[in-house]
């Protein structure tokens, strides 16, 4: 398990970056933290001509707010952006999901921006973007454009980003002060990877109804999957409690997972559903401290 | 029982000596190993079809890469390598030989079909793939009852229904006295696939030798086992190979056998006279090395109404994979479970049926338990199902069959010598420290919690271990020798050695045998060096695996240190002008009894028995300070354990916490208890990891599924509880020094526990648990069927 | 295509230069380029931890990394922990609780602790064991690594007296 041959280039900036994939004609990869790139090279599974790192390219590296987005430049890393005061202020849900990434070890080196650029259908960080209707920035030799998530994540292991371009940046809008937001998530042993995770995010009014409710499942799709009819029954009801309730009993979206030897589809469907109400639970919890209720 | 010299090594809790160089990260590894200027790497071609002809090899586009040197095919190999043969002596076992490197035909996916040496590490990979193979797809199964239908594809010609070997024995009263208990119930148990995963892949390198000759380095549990076969299948003499075992990173069985690519290293290195290496990545490690536990126990049992076992008859069926593995063939999990069941109870009426069948998957081999961890869940699966039946408390049926000290030693049905065992006296202290009485109590109330089934089960184990020829005949390996080996030599200059048949792969060797070798010399133990895993420092040996180590290695050295202990009092007695059996040994000193000024050291008697000093030897005496002893152990030694296991289960999403592990463990006198612990501790994570998370799939295409740590779960720290270990010390009889193997007991009474503490959480709905591995889904897929049959 | 480039690391404060090829990863640079073999390769994949050395005081997996990525990056390994003659307080701590076996897995496990202690240097038994999830164990059943990782931790807080290393608290 050795990886195949490719050339080595150290971008110094985005544009260097680029202008180096487009040497290769779709046949090169950005290197950021390589923790799920590497695994795959090491299986030969992919054999990229070259490898194009941005490693080198501390401008890339930043937490920022801008207006009401926090953005998390291309080489941020997992780590810096779980212990970001503020991304724990103005982004709960993504530093509620970053500690289910891998371990410290991957989360030390592994970046925001490669793990929505990898999208696999299993990683969390997706889910959020899903959930909160981030924007993606995509640099290429053309410039830099912006496209939705709904637009972004095409399938397994696939994005809208194009040969020759790189995921720049990402934007997440802030959390309103009266939010709470949580990501859970089981799996065959009490630590690795996601059978089935469910990513929430709730805005609450003053008499404790939810007036805006995201919810993004993980496991029961090629994609992270956003969960409409949950998050309209909870949008309909009047307080927290009837939420629980009515999302627990209604039928739920239409979810047709792929079934293997971790978990058949019978299971990931119900079990959904259960995580979609730990979940809300938790996010409303996490709401009660935000708000100071 | 020999009594040793002084007793304050063994059964103390001495640190390792092992852990410096290692803590360091300079333990010295088969990767580790210097590689001289001119080491080639060897990189194997693996079959990605379970079955099929292999009609060409093109390898033209590998050799064109700059640093391949060669690539070599099966019957290339086949020109210098026999095809590897295990002698199995067993009423109608059907032998299917393996040739090295696969010819006409491969097997299982992971099927070596060429070889390629190359300068690079990397390039070897590069030219792996670029080997091209055409293959002609055959039908393949991989499934035990289906490899044995009629019609079902054959994966040895010769081998009708793919039945290596079947065995049959029923105890002679059988049929008249098995139903007298007049109740009867049936089970059938399932355990999956699994493998023993040690953190270090194999790996060897073959070094070529003065003259003709090879050092074989090789990350193994067997290091004569492996010279026997290379010899035996090279055509070579024993006489041209050393084999040495370097720091080796977990063995648990996986390690104990003798593997094609250490064959194909070996008789490179002969052939081109240059050092060959080779390092296995995980992939091939999770493809090609042994698997196990592939089994079916559809059993039967018959009882009283007060829950006494009258009769057992078992159905067992063995996944042997495509070919029978070097040494222990494809018999040693069917002959295991078969006779092994009875565990520790008075079953007096037995009977059993047993296939060993072949698939086309992973060969299967010894992992950590044989056999053990399955059977004995069937047998105590089948306690608590009397129990159920009956409304009687599943640690009171154990009573009622348990064999107690006054019925020993006991024969077992199977004709199995237990000679001590404290199968009921380990029972009541689990049951005491596991607080089982106040489980039990509160448990109809916790039933009462829909949110979440907490059970406990019980698993009360025997375990073979340190077996001798006699047993290795028994289950028809008429090749195993089943003794081991020490030599202990003090040194002119006062330092003793100790070279024992053995190689460790973590269980602290260095410091255990030293402790024997120290107590029973009277030597200061800072002055003993213990040396193992190398053909050229012991005398013959079976080698480590099946928990032999402590018996058979500590008989050995016993032996040789009495015999040393001896010479050292003869020769004492003659410088101190005094009796021998005046001579007292203590802390490299032979002192006259009572009179501690009147002593010498090892080191001066020493000088006196290498003449290097102008006091003779006493009349008689030969030079040297050594001896060399083998050591037949009894045919079996039984060590014995129970392992109680509390868990919850989530009832929405089927996860399984475990709460409490207590075991109370017996293997006879304990040389180190630090050591012990540490044995138990790693089994029984095993076991938790076979019980709830592990398996190794094959689609039914014959796909293994399992091609990396993703998707093989092993355990990690959050998976396993804070473990609470209790020892009873109950020495055997039969055995010098009165040790029992403990090698395998945690893992072997682990699994049981677990899964009857899940069986009894969810008896509560009507579930029945008896197939492992209990993943969530599996688990929910149970409770989904009982609230559907509750309606 | 690529061919061998000179590259220059710095690990355990000392610079090493050594030719290898872009595609070394660093596990194989260590072990192989400059012969630093304390970092084992278990798996290849970034799951078992047994290549987990440090780069920039974090820990890492050595095997999803190239070498020649690293330049300018401040890498440490497992032969960079004890202080000569004298263990780090948390090799000794493994030695006194029995927290190895063969070795393998250990100077992964090391420096992942190494990290973590520094920044939670009060943990709970919850916690530790969280924090070593993502290193795996065939050998201990953990449960002495635990017991280690919170007798290092009460040595690093200096509540024990330590003599070359050894707990030599009344």
């Amino acid at each position: 398990m050795k990886p195949a041959k490719f050339e080595f280039h150290a971008a110094r900036s985005p544009e260097e970056a680029v202008t180096l994939l487009d040497r290769y004609d779709g046949d090169a990869r950005i290197l950021a933290g390589g923790q799920s790139l590497v695994p795959l090279m090491n299986f030969r599974v992919l054999q990229p001509r070259a490898l194009v790192s941005i490693n080198h390219c501390p401008e890339l590296n930043y937490i920022r707010q801008e207006d009401n987005y926090i953005t998390v430049g291309a080489l941020c890393r997992q780590i810096d952006a779980e212990q970001s005061s503020l991304v724990q202020s103005r982004c709960p849900l993504l530093a509620a999901a970053l500690p289910w990434v891998g371990g410290v070890a991957n989360r030390n080196r592994g970046t925001v921006c490669g793990s929505l650029a990898h999208a696999d259908p299993l990683a969390e960080i997706p889910a959020v973007a899903m959930a909160l209707d981030a924007q993606l920035n995509i640099r290429g030799a053309r410039g830099l454009r912006t496209i939705p998530v709904g637009k972004f994540f095409v399938s397994d292991l696939t994005t809208a980003i194009e040969p020759g371009e790189m995921l720049e940046s990402v934007k997440f809008p802030t959390a309103s002060p009266n939010s709470g937001a949580a990501f859970v998530e089981v799996g065959n042993r009490a630590h690795g990877f996601a059978v089935v995770g469910v990513a929430a995010y709730l805005e609450v009014d003053n008499e404790g109804k939810c007036t805006l409710a995201r919810l993004a499942a993980i496991g029961v799709g090629s994609t992270p999957v956003r969960l409409r009819i949950a998050e309209a029954v909870v949008e309909r009801a009047n307080n927290i409690d009837c939420a629980l309730n009515d999302v627990a009993n209604c039928s739920g979206d239409r979810l047709e997972p792929a079934g293997g030897f971790h978990a058949d589809a019978e299971y990931k469907k119900e079990v959904v559903g259960v995580l979609v109400v730990r979940a809300i639970k938790k996010a409303y919890a996490s709401y009660k401290i935000r708000s100071g209720h | 029982m020999s009594l040793p010299e002084t007793n304050y090594h063994i059964g103390h809790r001495m640190l390792r000596r092992e852990d410096d160089a290692l803590l360091r990260g300079n333990g010295c590894f088969v990767d580790d190993l210097p590689e001289p200027l001119g080491t080639l790497h060897l990189g194997f071609v693996m079959s990605p079809h379970p079955h099929a002809l292999i009609k060409s090899i093109d390898a033209s586009e590998a050799l064109k890469l700059p640093g391949v040197i060669a690539v070599y095919s099966g019957e290339d190999m086949a020109r210098w390598i026999k095809p590897i043969h295990t002698e199995i002596h067993f009423p109608g076992y059907l032998a299917a030989d393996r040739d090295v490197l696969a010819r006409h035909k491969v097997r299982f996916v992971g099927e070596q079909v060429a070889v390629i040496l190359a300068e690079d590490r990397y390039v070897v990979e590069d030219a792996v793939d670029l080997v091209q193979v055409e293959y002609e797809i055959l039908p393949s199964v991989v499934d035990v009852e289906e490899a044995k239908q009629p019609g079902a594809p054959l994966v040895h010609d010769h081998i009708p229904n793919n039945v290596i070997f079947n065995g049959e024995f029923a105890t002679p009263d059988f049929s008249r006295d098995h139903a007298i208990g007049g109740n009867m119930l049936r089970e059938r148990f399932r355990t999956g696939r699994v493998a023993g995963v040690p953190m270090e892949p194999r790996g060897c390198l073959a070094m070529p030798e003065k003259s003709d000759a090879i050092v074989f380095y090789t990350s193994t549990q067997i290091q004569h086992l492996v010279r026997d076969g290379l010899a035996h299948h090279l055509g070579k003499p024993e006489t041209a190979i050393r084999v040495v075992v370097p720091d080796v990173g977990g063995g648990f069985g996986t390690k104990a056998q003798l593997y094609p690519e250490e064959l194909v290293a070996a008789a490179l290195c002969f052939k081109l006279r240059r050092p060959i290496k080779w390092i296995q990545d995980r992939r091939e490690e999770l493809l090609t090395n042994i698997h196990a536990r592939d089994h079916i126990y559809d059993v039967e049992i018959w009882f009283s109404s007060e829950g006494v076992v009258t009769g057992l008859r078992l159905l067992l069926h063995t996944n042997a994979g495509a070919y029978s593995t070097y040494p222990f063939g494809c018999t040693l999990e069917t002959t295991g479970g078969a006779r092994m069941i009875v565990g520790p109870y008075k079953i007096r009426n037995y009977a059993y049926t047993s296939f060993s069948v072949a698939s086309h998957t992973c060969p299967a081999g010894v992992y950590r338990g044989v056999a053990q961890p399955s059977c004995m869940m069937a047998i105590e699966g089948m306690m608590d199902r009397i129990a159920r039946k009956l409304d009687i408390d599943p640690a009171e049926v154990r009573r009622r069959n348990v064999i107690l000290p006054t019925d020993m030693p006991w024969v077992s049905a199977v004709g199995v010598r237990y000679d001590t065992g404290s199968y009921l006296e380990c029972l009541e202290k689990a049951l005491l420290e596991s607080d089982y009485v106040a489980f039990r109590e509160a448990q109809p109330m916790s039933r009462l919690d829909g949110s979440r089934y907490r059970g406990i089960g019980i698993c009360n184990m025997t375990e073979f271990t340190g077996m001798g020829a006699l047993a290795w005949r028994a289950r028809g390996l008429a090749r195993m020798s089943g003794i081991d080996s020490a030599t202990l030599r003090i040194e002119p200059g006062g330092t003793i050695s100790v070279s024992i048949s053995h190689a460790a792969a973590g269980q602290g060797h260095m410091t255990t045998f030293a402790q024997i070798a120290a107590d029973y010399l009277g030597a200061d133990i800072r002055d003993i060096r213990i040396i193992e895993g190398d053909t050229a420092s012991s005398p013959y040996g079976t080698n480590t695996f099946a928990s032999r180590s402590a018996v058979t290695g500590g008989g050995a050295v016993i032996r040789s240190a009495v015999k040393v202990a001896d010479k050292l009092r003869r020769i004492a007695s003659k410088m101190l002008e005094a009796s021998p059996k005046d001579i007292v040994l203590r802390s490299g000193r032979a002192e006259v009894t009572g009179v501690p000024q009147l002593s010498v050291t090892f080191k001066q008697i020493a000088e006196v028995a290498y003449s290097l000093c102008d006091t003779p030897l006493p009349d008689g005496e030969d030079y040297g300070l050594e001896a060399s002893e083998y050591y037949d152990p009894p045919v079996v030694t039984i060590a014995n354990a129970v392992h109680i296991v509390e868990v919850s289960v989530d009832a929405q999403d089927g996860r399984v916490t475990i709460e409490k592990h207590i075991v109370v463990h017996d293997c006879g006198r304990i040389i180190n208890p630090m050591i012990v612990d540490g044995q138990i501790h790693g089994g029984a994570a095993q076991g938790i990891g076979e019980a709830l998370m592990e398996e190794m799939v094959y689609d039914n295409g014959g796909q293994m599924l399992n091609t990396s740590l993703l998707d093989y779960l092993l355990p990690t720290a959050m998976d396993v509880p804070a473990f609470k270990l209790f020892h009873i010390e109950t020495p055997t009889i039969d055995g010098l020094g009165g040790f029992k193997g403990v090698g395998e007991g945690g893992l072997i009474g682990a699994v049981p526990a677990v899964v009857n503490a899940v069986a009894d959480a969810l008896s509560a709905i009507g579930a029945n648990v008896n197939a492992i591995p209990l993943r969530p889904s599996y688990l929910r897929s149970l409770m989904r069927s009982a609230s559907a049959t509750r309606g | 295509m690529s061919e061998k480039t000179s590259i220059r690391l710095r690990v355990n404060g000392t610079f090493y230069e050594r030719s290898a090829d872009p595609r070394t990863l660093l596990v194989d640079f260590l072990r192989h380029s400059i012969g630093l073999k304390g970092a084992h390769v278990g798996c290849a994949h970034g799951v078992c931890g047994a290549c987990t050395v440090q780069i920039d005081s974090r820990a890492a997996r050595s095997c999803l990394h190239f070498a020649i990525d690293l330049q300018g990056s401040d890498i440490k390994t497992v032969e960079g922990l004890a202080n000569g003659d004298e263990l780090h307080p948390i090799q000794q701590s493994f030695h006194e609780n029995h927290a190895l076996q063969c070795g393998y897995c250990t100077p992964g496990f090391l420096m992942t602790i190494e990290e973590f202690l520094r920044h939670n240097p009060n943990p709970t038994e919850e916690e530790i064991r969280e924090s070593l999830a993502d290193n795996i164990c065939r050998c201990t059943g953990y449960a002495n690594i635990v017991e280690a990782v919170m007798d290092a931790a009460k040595k690093l807080r200096g509540e024990v007296i330590l003599e070359g290393g050894k707990d030599v608290s009344p």
